[in-house]
């Protein structure tokens, strides 16, 4: 199975697969079900509330995450949803529109178990660039408590 | 010990967090980290020594003491933002995946 889990980028794409050991309806229900998607998103150690959750084009789940002493907000909004084989949606948390990203999850069926294919395609190639100088400028300038706050941060934010 | 364990892993958990925020500024020794926290002196012992198999402190022993001190540059290992949200996805996916067999399993 470990030759579906990988990692690649392809110009302004970051491409993730993996392959899941579950039938694809199953897989669906975890990504949409709010019960379900607690069980499993967000950092360890945080945990996870759902305020509201319409998995329909244009509508958004919008949710909060518990962890390291405080609350932090999330919406996404669903672009695309066709189920139970895509589930494409975006992250309108960005301080700036140009850092939105839209991150479509395909999900395949493969001998009863479930390919997952996760695109997450910036506006370009120049926008991931500059998030890797930004992270590698905090990386390399910040105090190290800083620096751990901020990566945290960076991962509740995506 | 291998170190088999990442440095992604070290800080994933709320209380090793801490435990590197409190060895930022100073070196320690582990009864006075125990004594910030409410867990026993068993459990910060082994987040303790979680932390030391993953390179992010050194323990020396001095006297009758173990200190704890922190090797920050094993946290450049969290290098770029592609490589942030790669690992951020590989832990999110492995928690799917278990999750997944956890609710397979209890199913009759």
């Amino acid at each position: 199975m470990e030759q579906y889990n990988t990692f690649k980028q392809e110009d302004n794409i970051i491409i993730h697969t993996r392959l899941l050991d579950a039938p694809r309806d199953l897989v669906w229900e975890v990504w949409t079900n709010p019960a379900h998607i607690k069980e499993w998103w967000g950092p360890n150690g945080f945990s996870l509330t759902t305020k509201s959750m319409t998995v329909e084009p244009g509508q958004t789940w919008d949710f909060i995450m518990h962890g390291m002493g405080r609350d932090w907000d999330n919406v996404i909004e669903y672009v695309a949803v066709k189920k139970p084989s895509l589930l494409s949606y975006k992250h309108s948390g960005a301080k700036s529109e140009e850092y939105n990203f839209i991150v479509s999850v395909l999900f395949e069926e493969m001998e009863g178990k479930t390919l997952l294919t996760m695109k997450s395609v910036f506006k370009s190639k120049a926008i991931i660039d500059e998030l890797n100088r930004k992270v590698n400028a905090i990386e390399g300038g910040k105090q190290t408590l800083n620096r751990l706050t901020d990566y945290v941060k960076t991962l509740v934010e995506l | 010990m291998t170190p088999t364990r990442d440095v992604f892993q070290a800080i994933a958990d709320p209380t090793r967090r801490q435990i590197i925020g409190m060895l930022a500024g100073k070196s320690l020794n582990v009864n006075a980290i125990a004594k910030e926290f409410d867990i026993t002196r068993q459990a910060v012992s082994l987040h303790v020594q979680f932390l030391n198999d993953c390179g992010l402190i050194t323990i020396r022993q001095q006297g009758r003491e173990r200190y704890c001190e922190a090797q920050f540059e094993k946290l450049n290992e969290v290098t770029d933002w592609v490589n942030q949200y790669r690992k951020y996805w590989d832990n999110q996916l492995d928690s799917l995946e278990s999750y997944l067999a956890k609710i397979q399993k209890s199913k009759p």
